[in-house]
Parts: structure tokens; sequence; C-alpha cells
């Protein structure tokens, strides 16, 4: 062991720059696998660490009634449900509203607790995060104090309804089920005489918030369903909004999941490329030392030994490296963490997590192992008479690539063709690195063309329908809206699109069903990826990740329930937004009605280009009274939506360009470092032969470039190919199913331009240490 | 700091063959490298055709060995990744850019050391030690350069082919080949017309030989005595 000790310190001392590379590849891939582990193993169990804590619901349903007898039905109905473990009915505003937030608009269904009742909820226990010590005022969630946008002790403008009111802000709170608006439901606090204030004024109807908690978590959808089917099969005109476990759970972790994606595809990618690096350092070191190796045999060490040496060198070094990667991982986490809460609204206290430790390290140090191992075999075979003749036996002469005399190539770059194609594991490496690269390279073109510059494709794929406003309007107004609009000049579409909660009777799941006079007006028509929308009334487009779920085709007919009626409907397309997580359907107005009625209804207008459009929702409010219910500015919401998408998107392109570009970097250090110690000697002959060290550099570099044009070409084309697939595989989780972001192929072109043109010139940059090999030092 | 070279104050003229003597460590190699733009001296100057070769910086010297001189090494140094025609052209399209008379030229110098045909596609490990420093020799004189280096051209090689090549350098030098040569072997130093003889980095005494012709034992017995008197 300690012979094995010796060689293993030697080689280490020998190649201090190759070391320190590997270093930095390792701890950069076991910085982002433990990211990546803490990210996906301990995010979601935070969810229910906090779940528990608080003892919060799995379902939340909102009933816009207090009326004796349907809440003593209600509870009939929990106390015969052995499924029942604790339930609890309060007292409750509930409406849709919005309020500005980091320059859009949140919109929601509200429900609005008195504070000290909502701390004091045995179910669902509201805990204050943050507060100023302000006696009156509105509690927020804390999601929207994360990023300063709103503070502590401003006058927050809230929409309840159509009415306005201004609140003092007291403080940000922690609700698990209700603190977000991707909730379904999001909760608002005010203090006792805001609450009596707003109660008395009946801006929202006096509703009643029933929450329960089940014995079977998985099971909080179905209940979900069975509780809301009950309700409005007995009460029909009874309001209810719920949201169970289930979605909340992964509603609020759809950034989370995007993230840890990310970070597991490079984190995946650098682990590979340290690993090829490694490799062909192993198989590098073996032909450069062959002598030595041939005069360790040749004193009486074992092929074993020399093995192990190189066994003990690379895992330990990675063992350390990954160690420290660890430690990096925790060092940055702080940032992720604080983005990640921005977007979930959740706290997390970071502490140390043995798993994704063990995993790291194992894995990290399992795979050196096994790649040094199996690139250090040949050790076995070499015969230390041959060995101390530098291997003399192991070259090939059959084939003389680009011969001089023939080549058309001028002499420089005839010479770089030469090493190019007589170093496999060069080019190898290089491919790898490009299209890894090339991987980063088109997915941050796709993000900055369909998320940053322009979110419109983003906004369509993730919200499905945006339109310039959304006015809800009760339907005995229906008439008088659609005249109003018919006489307004800046109206240039106007067209329902109203949701609604059904049923799906089949699977006894909730389903938010859309529905439309007539589809082909609305904006975005790709939300039906495959089929057609709905035209009949026996029609129904589903959620194609839905559907998957349920293993449900086009043609097949399901049941759907609304207010206890029950109907048939035939899958006519499969649809795709990610507001609901896959669990949405489409259906004709006159589809709808065949099970229910419609009270209001949300139209989507499209407005000509520069009009006010506040002034034109006043205009409506102000002609249609009472009976418009909501105005919604769509590209506010929008904006305060999909802004946090926005910057968790930026962060991430430079994140991974970033890294990109700092493991080409290290990538090409190495490579540079081996063909430099290779080619030592030929470098100094042809120096005594007057090449000078500009010349040299040229062709070390462009000897690199056959495999990095081949491979970024190769790599751009495919990665530009499966980038929407590859997506979409990552959004699945939010519904999406078949991405449609526009692939720039102009950006793509020219970053692959420019990839080529940094390789470039960062293998000259790093070649400069040919200036230092001499002739005269060959000779001595 | 300790100067390997001291006030050496020396001429070389075209067309001869110059021989440096001396013992290990006398400084002949680094006389060599210095008068040929491989090492820059740290005083002193070097001229070259009436260009001060010492000031140059490494491309200027690299341009300048690749115009002007040519290297034949003990170690022979071919490039192991190249074909014997490679290693000749490697070095020749450095400075001729008409490959077919390169080509040609190549074809000439390589027929001329006896090396056929057959083995232009070979790699220098494919080659025997005469062989492969042969091609060294026409390698060095691809591009005619107006003085051939040769540091102890024989010294890897046994007796048989060490004759061949010097027979080799010495064949060129009839042809006008201006040639510096360092070696310690007095059966090599007999092809030179002129000796030089370093001691402790000095020229410490120079020996005109005149024309070599072969078998003159007047001439051996005169380089005997120079060096017998250089304490040699």
């Amino acid at each position: 062991m300690r012979k094995c000790f010796l060689i293993a310190a030697s080689n280490l001392r020998r190649a201090k720059g190759q070391t320190i590379a590997i270093i930095a590849l390792i701890l950069l891939a076991s910085a982002m696998l433990n990211l990546w582990l803490m990210l996906s193993l301990d995010y979601k169990r935070n969810f229910d660490r906090n779940h528990e804590r608080l003892n919060a619901e799995h379902v939340s349903l909102a009933l816009h009634c207090r009326d004796r007898e349907v809440l003593d039905y209600l509870a009939g109905i929990l106390e015969a449900d052995d499924r029942t473990v604790q339930y609890t009915m309060e007292d409750a505003l509930c409406m849709p509203g919005s309020f500005d937030y980091n320059g859009g608009q949140i919109n929601t269904e509200f429900v609005i607790l008195e504070k000290e009742a909502a701390l004091n909820r045995s179910v669902g226990r509201v805990e204050i995060v943050e507060e100023g010590g302000y006696t009156d005022g509105i509690y927020l969630p804390m999601l929207y104090g994360m990023d300063g946008s709103i503070s502590l002790g401003e006058r927050k403008e809230i929409t309840i309804g159509s009415n306005a009111v201004d609140y003092e802000v007291c403080g940000f709170f922690n609700s698990i089920m209700a603190g977000s608006h991707n909730c379904g439901m999001s909760a608002l606090l005010l203090t006792e005489e805001l609450y009596g204030e707003l109660e008395e004024k009946g801006y929202a109807p006096a509703s009643t918030l029933v929450s329960v908690r089940i014995r079977d978590r998985e099971e909080s959808e179905a209940f979900e369903a069975m509780l809301k089917n009950a309700v409005s099969s007995h009460f029909p005109e009874v309001g209810t909004l719920s949201n169970s476990y289930e979605l909340v759970s992964s509603a609020r972790y759809i950034s989370q999941m995007i993230c840890s994606g990310v970070v597991s595809a490079m984190a995946f990618f650098v682990a590979m490329i340290a690993l090829v690096v490694i490799a062909s350092n192993v198989i590098n070191d073996i032909q450069e030392n062959m002598r030595s190796l041939g005069a360790l045999k040749a004193i009486g060490y074992r092929s074993g030994q020399i093995i192990s040496a190189l066994l003990l060198q690379f895992p330990a070094v990675a063992v350390l490296a990954s160690l420290a990667g660890i430690a990096l991982s925790y060092w940055v986490f702080p940032a992720v963490n604080a983005m990640m809460i921005s977007q979930t609204g959740i706290p997390y206290e970071t502490h140390f997590l043995v798993m994704p430790f063990l995993l790291t390290v194992c894995a990290i140090g399992g795979t050196v192992a096994l790649a040094v191992w199996l690139s250090s075999r040949r050790i076995r075979k070499i015969d230390p008479v041959i060995a101390l003749r530098q291997g003399i036996k192991t070259h090939s002469f059959k084939r003389n690539k680009v011969p001089l005399g023939r080549t058309r190539l001028p002499l420089h770059l005839a010479l770089a063709m030469k090493t190019a194609f007589s170093g496999m594991k060069q080019n190898v490496t290089v491919s790898i690195t490009m299209m890894v690269l090339s991987l980063v390279v088109v997915f941050s073109g796709l993000m900055v063309e369909n998320v940053i510059v322009d979110m419109t494709p983003f906004i369509n794929l993730i919200v499905g329908e945006v339109a310039d406003s959304c006015v809800n309007v009760n339907v005995r107004a229906e008439e008088a809206f659609l005249r109003m609009m018919e006489n307004e000049d800046c109206v240039e579409k106007v067209y329902l699109y109203h949701s609604m909660q059904v049923n799906h009777a089949d699977q006894n799941f909730i389903l938010v069903a859309t529905m439309s006079d007539d589809f082909t007006k609305v904006n975005n028509q790709e939300v039906c990826f495959q089929g057609r929308f709905p035209r009949y009334d026996n029609e129904v487009a589903i959620a194609g990740k839905y559907a998957g779920e349920n293993n449900l085709k086009i043609g097949d007919e399901i049941t759907l329930t609304v207010d206890g009626q029950t109907e048939n409907y035939l899958i006519c397309g499969f649809t795709q937004v990610s507001n609901n997580l896959g669990r949405d359907c489409l259906l004709t107005r006159d589809g709808y009605e065949r099970m229910g009625n419609l009270e209001n209804l949300s139209y989507y207008c499209n407005l000509a280009a520069g009009t006010d459009i506040d002034a034109f929702h006043e205009r409506v409010s102000r002609q249609l009274g009472a009976d418009v219910n909501a105005t919604i500015n769509v590209f506010y919401v929008v904006n305060g939506s999909a802004s946090v998408y926005v910057a968790l998107m930026e962060l991430l392109v430079a994140m991974v360009l970033t890294l990109g570009g700092a493991v080409t970097v290290f990538v090409l250090y190495l490579l540079v470092r081996i063909l430099l110690n290779n080619k030592r000697r030929e470098y100094g002959i042809m120096k005594a032969l007057g090449y000078t060290t500009g010349e040299l550099i040229l062709q070390l570099a462009a000897s690199f470039m056959p495999a990095a044009i081949l491979s970024a070409a190769a790599g751009l084309s495919i990665c530009a190919w499966i980038i929407n697939p590859l997506t979409a595989l990552f959004l699945r989780g939010i519904g999406i199913v078949k991405c449609t972001f526009t692939v720039p192929a102009g950006f793509i072109t020219w970053a692959g331009v420019a990839l080529l043109v940094f390789t470039f010139g960062m293998s000259c940059l790093l070649s400069l240490k040919i200036r230092k090999i001499t002739p005269v030092a060959l000779l001595r | 700091m300790q100067h390997v070279l001291k006030n050496i104050d020396l001429q070389l003229y075209e067309g001869d063959f110059t021989v440096i003597m001396g013992a290990s460590g006398a400084g002949k190699s680094t006389l060599l490298y210095a008068l040929s733009g491989m090492d820059t001296p740290s005083l002193g100057k070097i001229t070259f055709g009436g260009e001060v070769i010492s000031g140059m910086n490494s491309d200027a010297l690299a341009v300048f060995r690749r115009k002007s001189c040519g290297f034949v090494f003990q170690q022979i140094y071919l490039i192991d990744g190249m074909s014997v025609m490679d290693n000749v052209l490697a070095a020749g399209l450095l400075v001729n850019r008409d490959k077919k008379a390169l080509i040609q030229r190549a074809g000439e110098l390589l027929r001329a050391v006896d090396i056929p045909e057959e083995a232009w596609n070979k790699f220098p490990a494919q080659l025997s030690g005469g062989e492969a420093q042969r091609v060294g020799i026409v390698r060095a004189l691809i591009n005619s350069p107006r003085i051939l280096f040769a540091d102890e051209p024989t010294g890897a090689l046994n007796s048989k082919t060490g004759l061949d090549v010097l027979d080799t350098i010495t064949r060129f030098n009839e042809q006008g080949q201006s040639v510096v040569m360092v070696t310690h072997d007095m059966r090599s130093a007999r092809r030179g017309n002129r000796i030089l003889y370093l001691k402790d980095g000095a020229v410490l005494g120079e020996c005109d030989l005149g024309k070599y012709i072969c078998g003159d034992r007047a001439r051996h017995e005169k380089l005997s005595a120079f060096l017998e008197e250089m304490g040699w």
C-alpha cells in the first residue's frame, strides 16, 4: 500500500496543472449534483414538513354561504366518511380580486380571514413571518414580501370584486394551502376591525371555509371532488371554490422543478466531461510515462500496484474535490434558496442533508474509480522492455494522414489536421464538450427568445389564452354587454372564455373546464395540440397530461358532472395549459350548459393598439354597474405571474452559460496540457526547423477545430431539433405535453460561430505555454 | 553569473567545413547553438552575412533559422508521426511554397543519400539509424541553407552507418555547402578543412587542414599533432 501511495504522490506532484483542472471540473459537477439532490430530495419534503407543522388541511372548500343547513349537511358527510381525520368550518369572505405586484397584477380568488382567527385555526394554522407593529391593516402571503416589491407599512390597494379597498401592510404570513396565487385560492388576513368593516360593506359574500385533514393525502383530489360534488348536487345555487394537497404541492414547486431539471442536466453533463477528461488523462499518462512504467515494472512493481496507485490517486482527488464541491453547493445554496422561496412562498431553512452528501460522494468517487479502472487496464499488457523503449511497439504506422505532398491545405492547416486526425481521445473529449455546450446554447437561445426578450410564446404555453381585457359580467347583463362591445370602436374582438370547475365522474377528479361559444375566435390556437377544439355540445378537449395519466384517447367518451347533473362527452382533442397543472378541459358553452347554469361569464376582449385599458374598464363598469363582477387588465395579471419565471430564466441562462464557458475552459486547458506534454519534443524540433511560436499555437488551436466544428454543427442541429420535446419533458409536471417554443435559428447559428471563435481563441490563449518550449532545451 | 563561452572572436567562411572540437563541457554545442540562432548569447554580438542575429527575438530567429540554417542532430529528431517525405516537406514548405518543385528537390536529395522511393512513406521508427540520419540531412538541406549545422551527427550511429553519414555531409560540402560540425570524434573531424579547438569556453587553437582527400595520411598526422598540442 505504501508503494501505491508513493506512486500516487509522485503522479500528483508531476501533473499539478492537470490535477487542479480535474479538481475544478469535479468540484463543479459535485456542487451541481449536490444542489440538484438537495432541491429534488428535500424541497418537496419541506412542503410536507411545513404542512405537518402547521397541521395544514388536505382539502380546502370555500362555500359562498354560511347557511346552517348547507354546513350541517357537509358536516354530516365529513363525519360519515372514514377518510376524514379532522375538519373545521370558519367564517371567511371569498371573492375574486387583484392587487399590483412586481410590475404586474396578481389576480386570484381571495379568501379573507380575520387575523386572530386564522392564527388560532386548529386545521391549516397560519403563522406570521414578519410584521411591523402596525395595529390595523392587512397581512399578505410572505411570497409577496420576498422581493421587496411590497414592504411593511406601505398602503396597498386591493380590488375585491369590482371594489377597491386600501389597507396598510401590517405583515406577511405563511399559509401552506392558501399562501400563493398558484394555490387556486389565496388567503388575506385583516385585523379584527377592518375585517368587520369589509364584511359590513358586503364587497365579498359571507362565506365559509371548510378545511379538512384526511388519512391518506394521496386521495386529496378524489376527496375534494367528492365534497364539491356533494355540495353542488344538493345545493346547486351555492358557489364553491376548492383546492387539494396534491394540486397545491405540485403548483407551489413548479420553479423548483424547472430549476432542479436544469441543474441536474448540467450536473450530468459536467460529470460526464470530467469522466472523459480523467479517462483520457489516464490513457495519456500511460503513454507519456511509458518508460517510467517500464522502469517500475522492471524493478518489480506489479501491474496491480501501478493500477492501484491510479485508483488511489484519481478517486481520492475526486472524493476530496467532491467534498469541496458539496461545501460550494452549501455556499451558493442561500442564494438559490432565496430565489426558490420567492417562487414557492414557503420558508426553507438550510440544513445539512446526509443523503445528498452520501449520494454525491459515492456517485463521484465510484464513477471516477470505474473510469480510471477501465482506462488503466492496458497497464497489464505493457511489457517492461517495450515500455523502456518508449512503447515503440504500441505505435501504429498504418496510415499517413494528410500527407503534406498531396494535400491542398496550407502547411500549418495540414499539420493541424495531422494532429487532429491522430488524436481520437482529444476529438472525443472536444466533441462531448461541444455537444454539452450546444445544449447550453440552444437552451439559452430558446429561453432568451421565448421568455426573456418576448415572453409571448412562454405565456401562450403557460397561461394558455391571453387578450387585452377580461370582463366578468352577470349572465343577465350579457346582451347589454355584447351590445356595448359592438358600439365600442376600440374593441376588435370579443369572445366568451369562461372557466368553471367540473367533476370527471369516471375518475372522481376535479377539472377546470373552460368554455367558449366559438373556439376559432380564441387567440391562442395552439392550446389544442392534437385533435381539435370542441365544436358541438357533446364534445370535450381534455388536457394531454391528464389523458395520458388516465389512458384516454381521442374518440373516447368521458362523463362530467356539474351540480349533480351528469353528461357524456366525446374527446375531440388534447390541450395543454399549465395554469391548472394539466387538470383542465375545454367545452362549448352549450356543452357546459347541458350540465349546469352559468351565473356570470368572463368575456375576453382584444382592443385596438393604444387603447387605455383601464379607461375602457371604467366605461364598462359605469355603463353596466353592479352587473360587472370584475375587470382584469390581462397584460398586468400575466406580467405579475410571469415575471417571476422571467427572473428565474434570466438567472438560469446566466448560470448555464457561465458554467458552460468555465467547463470549456477547463477541458481545453487539460487538452492543451496533454497535447503540449505529448508534443513537447515535436514542438522543440519544429522550432529548431524554424517554426515560430505563433505558427505552432495556431496549429495546436486549429487541431481542435475539426472536432469542434463538426460536433458543434451536429450538436446545435440535434439540440435545436430535440429542445422542444426535451423542454416538454421537463415541463410535463405542470401539464405541458408538447412544447412549441420558437427555436431561434439565427441566434443559434451566431452563437455556434461565437462558440467556435471562443474555443479557438481560448485554445490559442491556453497554448501560449508553447513560448516556453525552446529548441535548445530539446538539444541539451 | 558563469559564462559558458568567453572572449570568442570568430569568423566562419562560406564553403568551409568547420569542425568544432573539444572535451565534454568545453562549450562546443553552446557555440553551435549561438552561431545558428538556436540560442541567444547573454553578451556579445553574432553577425550572419551582415545581419546581427544576437539581438533578434525568438520569432525572428525562427524565421532566420528556416531560411539560412539546416540542422543535423545527434539524436536525429525526426518527427515520429510524420513519414520520411513529410519530415522533409515540413521543413521545406516553410520556405518554398512551390510544392511541386519542392517534392522534386526532396526526391533528388533522398535519392542522393540512398533513401529509396519505397521508403519515402515510411515512418522514422521503421528506418535504421543511418537511414534516419540521412533523412535528417535531407531535411536540413531541403531549403538550401547557407550553413549546415551538425551536432555530433554520428554520435548515435554505429561506425559503418556513421561513415555513410559523414560521406554524405562531405559530398554536400564538396558541392559548396558550408558546414559547421561539432564532434569529439577524430575520424569525423578529419572531414573538415578548418578545425577549432575549444577549452573552457574559449577557442584554444585553430588548424587549417585544407581540402579533404580520402586516405591523405599527412592531413591525418597534422590533425593528430594539433589535437595533441591542444591537450586532447
